[in-house]
């Protein structure tokens, strides 16, 4: 208490300083009066009466000292007054200022960037949703396939199961085909429960939004709520379009509200604009039976803490309720339990992907930082030694270890948050762009992140730990510094370069591993999207159509889907054309189906799982992919033929011992195939994975509603294409749109796009690394040469020629950089080892990148040694 | 050295406070006066010394000062005991007394009594 009031009271001086310096000079003057009166009267004479009276009192000045130090806050005021001069030191440097602060800030830029997308996975997981941190996932687990979500009627005996989460709330993420016959737009939207929007605790932009009654029973409320974005782009932003209608999948529903500006549906990144209760599906999606099939695990199911319910108690619930699931629907829920997860603990979907990549991608650019402030650090004991003069008269005349060290870190501290403030900056501008410039893929992708205060408070910290650690070599040094030793010897001595060149090797070492995590990212990168796929992608266009607006039957969807393939292959440039359900090389996968095949007797408990993919006659074809045995389908319309069905080569070894599989029965939950071929291993899920088994099934068994047609050119334009096929299919129905036009290459480059994000950093931020090393080196051995101007004209003098002063220069230089280059080599080293244990060594990345270093590294040493050798001996040893 | 002076100051507190609690309000000579005749050579030299100890009273609250007259009409700034100031002089006279007590039985205690 005593001493808050204390610190209060000197708060407030250290604002009223000069009032207060007024009093005390009043004070001191009237105390002496006083007393130089009461020498008089004792009888002194008027001069030596004040003298005394001054003796007295004591040194004023010291006493004035005391006062102040008692008074104000030395604290602060020391500080202020060294920014003050450190702002001054600096903008006496411009150009070696510059360097650091751009080099920092670019490390900090970075770093930040990638934080406040690691921010937002783990605070703000829902944009425009406050309490969306609170929120958890709950995802029904089966024990052998991972988490295949829930179904809705799940949803339903959940929501009154689990006391705990306040508001279960269900999505299903949907393509919509949404407009008039002939001008449809596929638009992605979520199928909600009625509790959507209020458990999320959203206000409406505009209108209402949907309300729980509306999710009760199927169909009844053609009901949908539209995205601010989709609001403004679609209804020009118009107060009206609450009411108005829209036509989704050949279906009108009324607008009746408006999200809130930032909302963009629950499975972030993903950016959604429609929401339509989930008792629509079957309305919307062609009968579609997810509302009654408990085996339909379409759904997400997020939920709130209750007030005082604990993540603990929620998980135990949840698993006694899936526990009775499992016994009461054997045949949909047998085998699967569930987990209540934090959302950057998602187990799949788009999050999953981002977070695995963005945790590595952080550690590897800390490394970078930490590099960047080797080489300031290095930067400022260089100029801290032309300062030793300098400092040696501070201490001299009195100033403390602690005030030299303070000084040497205010000076760094200010370029340090310099740095940090551009960084910051750069990071406002890199998530800025990345917010405007959304992701066009399969899905709309949007990176809803922004830097907050929390980021920049995030920068900050960097920044300043960054000042931190390159503050501390220069300090040191001044602070071991003696003080008549300094004083004494000319600035020319030479210093003491051992803290330099260990720097220096640190430098290069971290530079090393950085670069070669860049190299090997890069060529995993290169070699991934270089891998044979083992199907030909060159030549093929992809779309897609959707038939599930328009109640179709089996036969309907058999019955498009073969008129179709035969008017696209009566077009004069289609080589071949197929219909598949699912393309490879997708970002979400292809869905792995269970089934039990003849001459196979599990022994494990659970299922087996394949990939599988629905094809028409004609896919390897298209795909080139060679039948290695059997035939392909029957044809479409051929309704003679059994189920049939076609493994690939990884099947027939894994589960048939390589015996002949031609003829064996394929047992899948609904129905049993007859396998009729067997095609050569392709890339399933992505390119240069090991082989997976895999099915194909028949488009004349299992007919779909959605196709993703494939087709083959003729003439190497695939794009070209693309008008025939929409023009085909607007002959066949003029309700449906063509979607997701690409040729295949597209297909494959688009869903690298996330793998692309930091391959085109580390390729950007690989050779400014190698930059920021030489500049480094430069500068060190440029200073420490420039210190030897003395020495060298000697040498010259007495007959060294030039080239051997260049020699030894690099030579002294080059030990600690080698050092340090074998150093971060056995690090890199160690490291891909152990995160890659089976992967093949890369010798171009392991040999390449210390080369290219140690030849950079020789150029920055050879550059300011030959200025050096270049100079005049008589000038030099004139010099001083 | 530190200590040295942090003793001194110490000390002078309290009898800054014992003076004021005697005397009533006074102005920075008036009790280094006081202190001077009671104590002897500890101001005879640094009376300034006086001021920072007077401004770390009043930071703390002990004591309250206000612009006055002195005895030779000028201005002058007395210093007055608050009430939490002779609440801090009662208790601070109640530890010096036993602490004095303690080091005083201490230099009188001979060997035997220690053995």
């Amino acid at each position: 208490m005593k001493s808050l009031k204390r610190f209060l009271s000197r708060l407030g001086h250290f604002v009223t300083r000069r009032r207060d310096d007024e009093r005390l000079r009043e004070e001191i003057e009237e105390h002496i009066a006083l007393q130089t009166a009461e020498n008089l009267r004792a009888g002194l004479s008027p001069v030596e009466a004040r003298r005394q009276a001054m003796l007295k009192f004591g040194g004023v000045e010291t006493m004035k000292q005391d006062y102040r130090a008692q008074r104000g806050l030395p604290l602060i005021e020391n500080p202020l007054g060294d920014f003050r001069n450190a702002a001054r030191t600096i903008s006496r440097m411009p150009a070696l200022a510059a360097v650091i602060i751009v080099s920092l800030a670019i490390g900090i830029g970075v770093n930040t960037t990638i934080f406040s997308w690691i921010q937002m996975i783990l605070f703000q997981p829902m944009p425009a949703v406050n309490s969306a941190a609170n929120f958890l996932l709950v995802e029904p687990r089966s024990e052998t396939s991972g988490y295949p979500g829930a179904s809705w009627l799940e949803y339903r005996d959940l929501q009154a199961q689990i006391p705990s989460l306040r508001d279960l709330v269900a999505s299903q993420m949907v393509p919509f085909n949404v407009g008039a016959p002939g001008q449809t737009e596929r638009t992605h939207g979520q199928l909600v429960s009625g509790n959507y929007f209020s458990a999320l605790g959203l206000k409406p932009a505009l209108g209402r939004f949907i309300r729980p009654e509306e999710a009760e029973r199927p169909g009844t409320e053609p009901v949908i709520v539209i995205s601010y974005d989709y609001w403004q782009t679609r209804f020009r932003g118009a107060p009206d379009a609450v009411g108005q209608k829209l036509r989704v999948n050949d279906r009108d529903l009324i607008v009746i509200g408006v999200a809130p500006r930032e909302f963009q549906g629950t499975l972030v990144p993903l950016k959604f604009e429609l929401w339509v209760p989930a008792t629509m599906t079957p309305a919307l999606l062609g009968g579609a039976r997810d509302l009654e099939d408990r085996s339909s695990r379409g759904f997400s199911l997020i939920g709130m803490l209750g007030p005082s319910a604990t993540r603990q108690e929620a998980q135990a619930e949840l698993t006694i309720a899936m526990a009775q699931l499992a016994r009461d629907y054997p045949d949909a829920s047998a085998g699967i339990g569930g987990e209540i997860l934090s959302f950057w603990e998602a187990p799949r979907g788009p999050q999953r992907s981002l977070i695995s990549g963005l945790a590595i991608l952080q550690g590897v650019m800390l490394l970078l930082l930490l590099a960047v402030c080797g080489n300031t650090a290095n930067l400022m004991l260089a100029r801290g030694s032309t300062r030793q003069r300098e400092m040696a008269v501070r201490v001299a005349l009195g100033a403390g270890r602690w005030r030299i060290v303070s000084l040497v870190l205010s000076e760094n501290m200010l370029l340090a948050l310099l740095g940090a403030g551009l960084g910051a900056a750069f990071a406002v501008w890199g998530t800025t762009a990345l917010r405007i410039a959304p992701m066009i893929g399969a899905f709309p992708i949007l990176f809803p992140t922004k830097v907050d205060a929390f980021t920049l408070a995030f920068a900050m910290l960097l920044g300043a730990a960054c000042g931190l650690i390159f503050s501390t070599p220069p300090a040191l040094h001044l602070v071991r510094l003696d003080p008549q030793d300094a004083l004494r010897s000319g600035p020319n001595t030479p210093p003491r370069s051992r803290a330099r060149k260990v720097l220096m090797g640190i430098e290069v070492g971290l530079a090393s591993v950085v670069l070669i995590a860049a190299a090997l990212f890069l060529q995993s990168f290169r070699s991934a999207s270089q891998a044979d796929p083992r199907f030909r992608p060159e030549g093929v266009l992809l779309a897609a159509y959707d038939l599930s607006g328009r109640n179709p039957t089996e036969g309907s969807d058999r019955e498009f889907a073969a008129r179709l393939l035969e008017r696209l292959r009566s077009l004069p440039d289609v080589e071949a054309a197929a219909i598949a359900t699912n393309v490879p090389v997708d970002l979400h996968g292809i869905p792995r189906r269970p089934f039990t095949v003849q001459g196979h007797v599990r022994t494990e408990p659970g299922q087996d799982r394949a990939i599988s993919n629905t094809v028409t006659p004609g896919y390897f074809k298209v795909m080139a992919i060679p039948l290695l045995e059997g035939n392909d389908f029957a044809e479409m319309r051929d309704k003679a033929a059994p189920p049939q069905a076609i493994v690939n080569e990884e099947f027939v070894r894994r589960y048939l011992n390589g015996a002949d599989p031609i003829g064996r029965r394929l047992q899948t939950r609904t129905q049993s195939f007859a396998i009729i071929g067997v095609a050569r291993n392709s890339a399933y899920d992505a390119l240069g994975e090991p082989a997976q088994p895999a099915i194909y099934f028949s488009y004349r068994d299992r007919p779909q509603d959605q196709g993703e047609i494939h087709l083959r050119t003729r003439t190497g334009n695939e794009a070209a294409l693309t008008s025939e096929a929409r023009a085909v299919l607007r002959d066949l129905d003029p309700m449906l749109p063509l979607y997701d036009v690409r040729t295949f290459s597209q297909h494959i480059e688009r869903n690298l796009y996330l793998r692309r994000i930091p391959a085109r950093m580390f390729a950007v931020l690989g050779p400014l690394l190698l930059g920021l090393a030489a500049v480094g080196i430069y500068a060190v051995v440029s200073y420490a040469v420039a210190r030897r101007t003395r020495e060298i004209g000697v040498r010259l003098a007495f007959g060294a020629t030039s080239s051997r002063v260049v020699l030894q220069i690099i030579r002294e230089n080059l030990g600690a950089i080698t050092w340090g280059t074998a150093i971060g080599w056995l690090l890199a080293l160690v490291i891909s080892l152990h995160a890659f244990p089976n992967g093949p060594l890369s010798l171009s990345v392991f040999l390449g990148v210390p080369a290219i270093l140690l030849a950079v590294a020789t150029l920055a040493c050879w550059l300011p040694a030959r200025r050096a050798s270049r100079i005049d001996p008589m000038a030099a040893l004139r010099h001083e | 050295m530190r200590q040295k002076t942090d003793v001194l100051q110490g000390t002078l507190a309290l009898m800054v406070l014992k003076t004021l609690d005697v005397l009533g309000p006074l102005h920075g000579y008036g009790i280094a006066r006081r202190i001077e005749q009671i104590s002897g050579d500890l101001l005879a030299v640094n009376q300034g010394t006086l001021y920072p100890v007077l401004l770390k009273l009043e930071q703390e609250g002990a004591i309250a000062s206000e612009w006055g007259t002195s005895e030779n009409n000028r201005r002058a700034r007395f210093y007055r005991l608050t009430r939490a100031g002779s609440r801090q002089l009662q208790a601070e006279t109640k530890d010096w007394e036993q602490t004095a007590a303690i080091i005083g039985r201490f230099f009188e205690a001979k060997a035997k009594d220690l053995s």
